[in-house]
């Protein structure tokens, strides 16, 4: 069920009225359960099973890590992450592991033929395996208690909001909130209404509407651009993923504190950074904490030198970038962003307190340049395949003459003045939350943004795609 | 107990949301109304969209011995589903897509083996013989929402259904955001390499996706013209792409066009070989448009070939008098009463042609 759909609107009214109007917690708690796999159910009603049984198995997997002696709580801890993965792998990365199987076997002389495995990617994989993966991983690393409520925790995964892509709330931060009924707070209803419709804005309206087109022609096109257009298509790219993704989030978000729990922030002004470290501090939050906690950390983290530390850099971007998707473009994006954040420590190490980069203009120049960057490795984020990627970047640095203009000139406005919009807002508001810039406002002013956000997502008819993410 | 402390609680702007939310609502709603009011005043009234879903609707229907109309945009304006009832004595599904290539569709139907049943197929040459494109994908994203649909998704539909029935302003071909955007006059650059727009469409479109053309587009005025104007760079055919030799651009579009021969023949051997019955149809075209067609796809070209290669039979409107008489006010497709009294016209001779 996409938050963009009629079929949501009914749900989540309904949804909503059930669970205020009942009184006991248990009830509720229980209305929701249900609710979060109907919720999923209406994609494909199968793949719910699969979502019960992993939920249900890391259950079982905590409580035995748990009650386990030190010597054996490993052993535990590695069934639930060797299961986990192995379920990931296999729905996800299935055909991409044979392909390249076939590949390397290729070249050494062996002519192997794998059956392609038409398998169905359960969606939402990525976001609930790491919700349920969070909790055996809490409770072995002592940061949480195991919970005794099998519901509870099977709410914890699946809750509607942030089932299917993200935040990637994790258990320890959830389950707390399902042991006593949200304490009433004046506003939570409206600001999560609120919340809910400028998520939905800035998918319908600014990434399918306005940004989605122009990145599809120009990514989709098989011949030499013309510079504008290539830089046109990936700045327009760089806008909808952010907007599609910040946008399920915010949602999210809304949509849970309509129903009294809160999830944390997952983006903050990421094209406002200064950095790629910054980037990472406001970009898909939830998933870069999950890999610093999980797996930075273990690796050592940068507490083992510099050069190891930048090698653990590599490694967790690596495997972000193949967390995307299977593909070695998703690992090329992975890659880039690893060296980056490995050169960026390396800088800031040889070069710390140089005075320029603490101005204005200095630090307006290393934003400009981050978000560079960033719209570099987003050019193999998007594309289908390396040669796409390389015609791409070959236009965006000039070296095609003669390259074709195939944008129109109102889908060039768009893209610029949405681009313009975005990197104002997000450097202007780097350094507060939505919630403050909101509270700034006169009310006059909230309302006629609240109203023309509904108008634009009412005249948008619901003809928009599916969030992106949702393919992670 | 506790499974761990929770510090973790979400700032709420300290503003009376109670009130803000009431005349956001008010705001908003006064702001629809007055824009349905709006919208009818240019002539738009409640129609359903003919959309992807709306088609695997009908394709659910599809039963072994249906009667189902195939084809692009003539076979769904032109052909009346009510007059083919009383004439066939079945009600037709109604299959045809927009702007599409009906070959996906054809294949799609003569692959369901349990499906023996009767096939009524538009073929405008230009679109049929499409290698890629535009008229491929049309067909192949319906086939995909029809395989791929969730139950999600239908209950969308359904809930769809019942506004658009009821609200003016739900048009997806015209007056989404998107849509409105492309109205803006804003010139291109000189050398770019834009395709063609599509031209405005003014339809009623029913359950069962009975076409109808809307009086002010039947009747000379703005409209017309438009949608007339729109129609010859839609079919004139686009340069070869600048980024490849010509010649094998060239031999790769024809070696796609005689394959398109090859396994239209082949489905159609493949479907009469299990009981089933297929007619071809070339609706009526006029004006420029027709001029345009008879010029790059003659009928002693394609249609002929599709006719005798495949060995079904097929009804060229221009064949026969009572079928030739019509005039298409925007050059590619009937009034609602010429559709209606079209198909009378034609049943004779698609049973003629199915008893064959």
């Amino acid at each position: 069920m996409l938050f963009n759909s009629l079929t949501f609107v009914v749900f989540f009214a309904v949804v909503q009225i059930a669970y205020w109007t009942l009184r006991e917690w248990n009830a509720r708690k229980n209305l929701l359960l249900i609710a979060s796999y109907i919720f999923y159910g209406a994609w494909n009603p199968p793949f719910a099973l699969l979502l019960f049984a992993t939920t249900t198995m890391d259950y079982w997997l905590g409580a035995r890590i748990a009650a386990a002696p030190a010597a054996t709580r490993r052993v535990w801890l590695v069934a639930s992450v060797t299961v986990n993965l192995s379920m990931l792998g296999f729905f996800k990365y299935g055909n991409f592991l044979l392909e390249n199987f076939q590949w390397l076997l290729a070249r050494v002389g062996v002519d192997y033929q794998p059956p392609h495995l038409d398998i169905f990617l359960p969606i939402g994989i990525s976001f609930y395996t790491f919700h349920s993966l969070s909790y055996t991983l809490d409770v072995y690393r002592g940061a949480t208690q195991p919970t005794r409520s099998l519901r509870d925790f099977l709410l914890a995964v699946s809750f509607f909001p942030q089932l299917v892509a993200g935040p990637i709330v994790r258990a320890a931060d959830f389950l707390p909130q399902c042991d006593a009924p949200p304490a009433p707070r004046p506003g939570r209803f409206g600001w999560g209404l609120f919340l809910m419709t400028l998520g939905l804005f800035e998918k319908v309206t600014l990434a399918d509407t306005l940004l989605a087109g122009s990145a599809d022609r120009i990514f989709g096109y098989a011949g030499p651009l013309a510079s504008l257009d290539a830089w046109t298509g990936v700045l327009a790219f760089a806008g909808q993923i952010f907007f599609d993704f910040s946008g399920y989030s915010t949602c999210a978000i809304g949509a849970a504190l309509c129903l009294g729990f809160e999830l944390k922030d997952n983006f903050r002004f990421p094209y406002g950074a200064v950095g790629m470290s910054d980037f990472w501090r406001r970009w898909h939050i939830s998933l870069s904490t999950f890999l610093r906690d999980y797996l930075y950390f273990p690796l050592g983290g940068n507490r083992t030198g510099p050069v190891r530390g930048a090698i653990n850099l590599v490694i967790v971007m690596f495997l972000g970038g193949l967390w995307h998707g299977a593909a070695w473009t998703f690992v090329v994006w992975g890659l880039l962003h690893g060296l980056c954040l490995a050169v960026e420590h390396a800088l800031r190490n040889l070069y710390k307190n140089i005075e320029w980069t603490m101005t204005l203009g200095g630090q307006l120049l290393l934003s400009a340049l981050t978000y560079l960057t960033v719209c570099f490795a987003w050019v193999f984020f998007r594309a289908a395949d390396f040669p796409t990627a390389a015609r791409l970047i070959r236009a965006m640095v000039g070296v095609l003459p003669g390259g074709n203009a195939i944008l129109t000139t109102r889908e060039i406005i768009q893209v610029a003045c949405v681009t313009a919009g975005l990197l104002f807002a997000h450097w202007n508001l780097r350094d507060i939350s939505i919630e403050a810039a909101v509270a700034r406002l006169p009310r006059q002013a909230v309302i006629a943004l609240w109203t023309v956000m509904l108008c634009a997502i009412i005249l948008t008819q619901g003809s928009g795609n599916a969030f992106i993410y949702f393919q992670f | 107990m506790p499974s761990s402390t929770f510090n973790f609680e979400r700032v709420i702007p300290a503003l009376p949301w109670r009130r803000l939310t009431l005349a956001t609502v008010l705001l908003t709603a006064l702001a629809t109304v007055a824009w349905e009011i709006r919208v009818r005043s240019w002539g738009y009234g409640p129609t359903l969209n003919d959309t992807d879903d709306l088609w695997a609707q009908q394709r659910d229907a599809v039963k072994p011995d249906s009667i189902v109309i195939i084809g692009d945009s003539r076979a769904l304006y032109d052909s009346d589903l009510n007059t083919l009832e009383r004439g066939l004595g079945q009600r037709p599904i109604q299959l045809a897509i927009v702007g599409s290539c009906a070959y996906p569709i054809l294949a799609n139907l003569v692959a369901d083996e349990k499906f023996h049943g009767t096939i009524i197929c538009s073929v405008l040459p230009a679109i049929w013989l499409a290698p890629a494109g535009p008229p491929i994908a049309n067909s192949e994203e319906a086939l995909k929402r029809w395989r791929k649909r969730t139950p999600a998704q239908r209950a969308s539909h359904k809930l769809g259904m019942l506004l658009e029935e009821r609200v003016a302003f739900l048009k997806q071909e015209d007056l989404t955001l998107q849509k409105l955007l492309l109205k803006l006059p804003i010139p291109n650059r000189a050398d770019s390499q834009v395709p063609p727009r599509l031209p405005p469409y003014f339809q009623t479109v029913d359950p069962d996706r009975r076409t109808w053309m809307t009086a002010q587009c039947a009747e000379p005025g703005p409209l017309q013209t438009r949608v007339e104007t729109g129609w010859i760079p839609l079919f004139t055919p686009p340069p070869p792409p600048n980024y490849m030799p010509r010649e094998a651009f060239l031999k790769g579009v024809g070696q796609a066009i005689e394959q398109r021969f090859k396994d239209t023949a082949t489905a159609v051997h493949k479907f009469r070989a299990r009981g089933g019955k297929i007619v071809f149809i070339r609706f009526p075209m006029s004006g420029e448009l027709r001029n345009l067609e008879d010029i790059a796809t003659p009928r002693a070209g394609p249609w002929n070939r599709i006719i005798r290669e495949s060995g079904a039979p097929g009804i060229y409107f221009a064949d026969y008098l009572e079928l030739a008489s019509f005039t298409c006010p925007e050059w590619s497709h009937l009034s609602a009463p010429d559709s209606v009294e079209f198909t009378k016209r034609l049943v004779p001779h698609l049973k003629v042609a199915l008893a064959q």
